[in-house]
């Protein structure tokens, strides 16, 4: 079906903008090789990473569909993200997965086998970040399976208690790989925009909870406050250490993520970013316990208030930046990887083509980041060919990394 | 929510189709809207909006105030009367109180005029505040779930089943209260009958309150046109076989009946924290009946708090995947995308869909993108025309965005 390749082409990043076939190429073979008619010639080459905006996919990829054939070398390079880590970007991921699951597949077989076994598939199948972050769970599980066990037994409620946050934590460990395994399938009728946005969601989601940990941790340290030292439980230091311990390994494996403010490019930073933040507020949270019970046989007094409040106000300051985000790309607010002076020239420029008397209504919004989507509508004299138009536009746009973009041609 | 408000805009758009003679070019009007937001805030809409963010923002603030009220009242008397049951009764309340200021808060933002940063205005801002009040919700399940494990282990002494009984009893008073005052839309006729729903006493189980709750929406459900696209429903598992009964309802074209409003998103997450709250109170009374009889069954206020917990994250389950379905920008529940793509390809001049996109803002705003190839010779502002109005008539989605591309005539 047509639509159907037309949708599976639309979600590569490296689609061409989506027009019919070209007419005969009396029209654009004037134009000289590599200069598109809006004058893309932006001063800077796609390796140059001073830049946040995310332009560069776009100046990588030749327009599929021009005559011309374009060097293509720099795009078979995968894109080095911020820092110089020896873990490289994943590699281009084997599609184990299948299809989309159709009508409202998502929602509805959301069966615990289900899930279970594309969870299962997808750590088999899957690239190296997730196939890690399974090994963080399973530890994780076991840790705290042993940590209740051990609390039932020996009647040490401390111990539960510890044993069930660290099970919240497993949990949303658990949705954020299932994100990354089901962010993969194609779209389908029901989610035409494809599986994407579960990454972003999955990010947001993590974010939230360790807000509302840190808020948890700050009524922790009111309640340390009011309520004298009377028992601390200095048994939860060998759980602390051990929970240290292996959340630094969680740190490790996601360390190229280990950063406050990142740019992300691609759907999957923010749910590597959220990961390792995650982990990472757990080993302060660890860290901060341990150095509560030293500093208290130190005999400094109110250490716990001190060290709980501390950590409840690191995580928060840690953890808001990707909130932002990833909040504002579910809430549909302006591409961030855009800058708004382009999207204002872009439409300056579209207006003063002569054929075109207005533009109104551009909204922009981000699917993912890196995949920006947008609709315009503009007032084309009567009689001009709207062919032109469409493809300058839609050119224009790429260029500035709108991938999807629908207009809306009125003649006046 | 929003569907009765588009019904002056909609006459006036059939009005314009009949009067204007075929080929005039004074249909600009009816495609180039007022204001910067056509369909999602024009006059007439933001009128509707406002008066009806007015009544939901009237009913959370009263709804807080009594809440602030009662958690006063309790924090007093639980410790004068030392009773640790009552302090955590407070405390549940206070998380009440601060899943109402978010849906307060949500409501309020959501009045905000569009900028261009964020181009469709703040609607969204409800559904994320829905998606943390479900997480509270959650995240208080699994803290009283943790809490009564750690009491299993760790007995914390006499339990006192008149004192709990008597709390319980005047929590469910206040709780019902609040859900007639949040769940009653004035002018609505949806007559819930909450009164008796909710008389529970001891002896009625949860599954009659669920059964009577479901009786009375089929009722003044045939009455509404659309009955399915209430789709904010309580309802548990069982009754899946009325889920089906209504979306075949949810087929027919809306036209000619009349429609009833929607519950706001945000009312109606309140709604459901108060319902989660009255439905643990309810536990609470038979755990502190059964403790009143017989003492030494401490362990019923136990499994009374987990199998009361269960049942109120089942309520939040179906508001949960609302959201999620927003949020992932999938086609809302009640489109199908099938027949749309057929009856626009049934429109003359048009060869093809493709690139169709449906998605929600918020519950009840709907837009569409999509790019239709007409046929070489066809008048491009006629297809316009129809098409929109197609989907304006048939769908009632009023955020509209065609892109016409001409299909080109290939040379051999």
């Amino acid at each position: 079906m047509e639509d159907e390749a037309a949708l599976r082409q639309s979600l590569l990043p490296e689609a061409a903008p989506k027009l019919p076939p070209p007419p005969p190429p009396s029209r654009s073979s004037s134009l000289g090789p590599s200069r598109p008619p809006w004058g893309g010639d932006y001063g800077l080459g796609s390796d140059d990473r001073r830049f946040a905006f995310s332009r560069q996919h776009s100046l990588r990829q030749p327009d599929l569909r021009s005559p011309i054939p374009a060097e293509r070398t720099r795009s078979s390079r995968p894109f080095l993200g911020r820092s110089d880590s020896s873990i490289s970007m994943p590699p281009v991921e084997i599609d184990g997965l299948g299809q989309g699951f159709g009508d409202r597949g998502v929602t509805e077989k959301l069966t615990a086998i289900g899930m279970v076994s594309s969870l299962v598939k997808a750590v088999r199948f899957g690239n190296r970040p997730m196939k890690r972050l399974a090994l963080m769970i399973s530890l994780n599980v076991a840790y705290s399976t042993a940590e209740l066990l051990i609390g039932i037994f020996t009647g040490r409620v401390g111990l539960v208690s510890d044993a069930f946050h660290l099970t919240f934590g497993c949990g949303l460990l658990t949705f954020s790989l299932f994100a990354m395994a089901a962010s993969r399938r194609k779209p389908d009728k029901v989610y035409t925009y494809g599986y994407k946005r579960l990454e972003v969601l999955s990010a947001f989601t993590n974010a939230l909870f360790l807000l509302f940990m840190s808020f948890s941790l700050a009524v922790e340290a009111l309640h340390a406050f009011i309520q004298d030292e009377s028992e601390h439980k200095h048994y939860l230091i060998v759980s602390a250490v051990t929970n240290l311990l292996v959340n630094l390994l969680g740190v490790w494996f996601f360390r190229s993520y280990a950063r406050v403010n990142i740019v992300y490019r691609k759907a999957e930073d923010m749910n590597y970013h959220s990961v390792c933040l995650h982990v990472l507020s757990d080993s302060i949270r660890s860290a901060g316990l341990i150095l509560a019970s030293w500093f208290l046989t130190l005999g400094v007094e109110n250490a716990e208030v001190l060290c709980l409040g501390l950590v409840s106000v690191t995580v928060f300051m840690v953890v808001l930046p990707l909130f932002k985000a990833s909040g504002s790309i579910l809430l549909q607010m302006a591409p961030a990887s855009v800058p708004p002076s382009a999207l204002n020239k872009c439409c300056r420029q579209i207006s003063a083509l002569e054929d075109v008397s207005e533009v109104s209504q551009a909204r922009f919004w981000e699917l993912v980041p890196g995949y920006a989507i947008g609709s315009l509508s503009i007032q084309v004299k009567k009689g001009a060919d709207d062919y032109s138009v469409l493809h300058y536009v839609h050119g224009l746009c790429h260029d500035l990394g709108i991938q999807d973009l629908t207009v809306q041609t009125e003649f006046s | 929510m929003e569907s009765e408000n588009s019904q002056p805009s909609r006459s006036q758009i059939i009005d314009i189709n009949v009067d204007v003679p075929e080929g005039a070019s004074g249909l600009n009007t009816s495609k180039i809207c007022a204001g910067s937001t056509c369909g999602l805030s024009d006059s007439a809409t933001r009128s509707k909006d406002a008066k009806e963010r007015n009544a939901s923002m009237q009913k959370l603030l009263i709804a807080v105030v009594l809440c602030i009220i009662f958690m006063a009242v309790e924090v007093v008397g639980g410790i004068k009367a030392n009773s640790l049951a009552i302090i955590t009764d407070a405390a549940h309340l206070l998380s009440d109180v601060a899943a109402f200021a978010i849906s307060l808060f949500s409501l309020w933002v959501s009045g905000w005029e569009a900028t261009p940063r964020q181009s469709y205005g703040y609607y969204r801002i409800e559904i994320l505040g829905a998606m943390a009040s479900i997480l509270i919700i959650w995240a208080l399940t699994g803290v009283l779930v943790k809490e009564a494990i750690g009491r299993l282990i760790h007995p914390t002494g006499e339990v006192q089943g008149v004192l709990m009984f008597a709390v319980a009893a005047f929590g469910l008073v206040v709780n019902i209260v609040m859900a007639i005052l949040l769940g009653h839309d004035h002018g609505h006729g949806h007559g819930h009958g909450h009164g008796h729903g909710h008389d529970h006493g001891h002896g009625h189980g949860h599954a009659d309150h669920d059964h009577d709750h479901h009786e009375d929406d089929d009722h003044s459900d045939d009455d509404h046109a659309h009955g399915h696209t209430h789709d904010i429903r309580i309802t548990t598992h069982p009754h899946h076989s009325e889920d089906d009964k209504h979306k075949d309802e949810s087929r027919h074209p809306l036209l000619n009946k009349p429609k009833k409003k929607k519950r706001n998103i945000n009312v109606h997450s309140a709604y459901i924290h108060v319902l989660g709250d009255s439905i643990q109170s309810v536990g609470v009374m038979i755990g502190g009946a059964i403790i009143w009889y017989k003492p030494e069954l401490k362990v019923i206020d136990l499994i009374c708090t987990l199998i009361f917990s269960v049942l109120v994250l089942v309520t939040t389950f179906k508001m949960m995947r609302d959201v999620l379905e927003i949020l992932m920008e999938s086609t809302p529940r009640e489109i199908d995308t099938t027949r749309l793509e057929k009856g626009l390809c049934e429109l003359d001049g048009v060869v093809a869909i493709h690139e169709l996109h449906i998605w929600a803002i918020t519950i009840g705003k709907v837009l569409l993108a999509c790019h239709v190839t007409i046929a070489p010779d066809a008048d491009a502002d006629l297809v316009l025309d129809k098409v929109i109005g197609y989907i304006r008539e048939e769908y009632n989605i009023s955020h509209v965005t065609i892109q016409i591309e001409r299909q080109q005539i290939q040379h051999a």
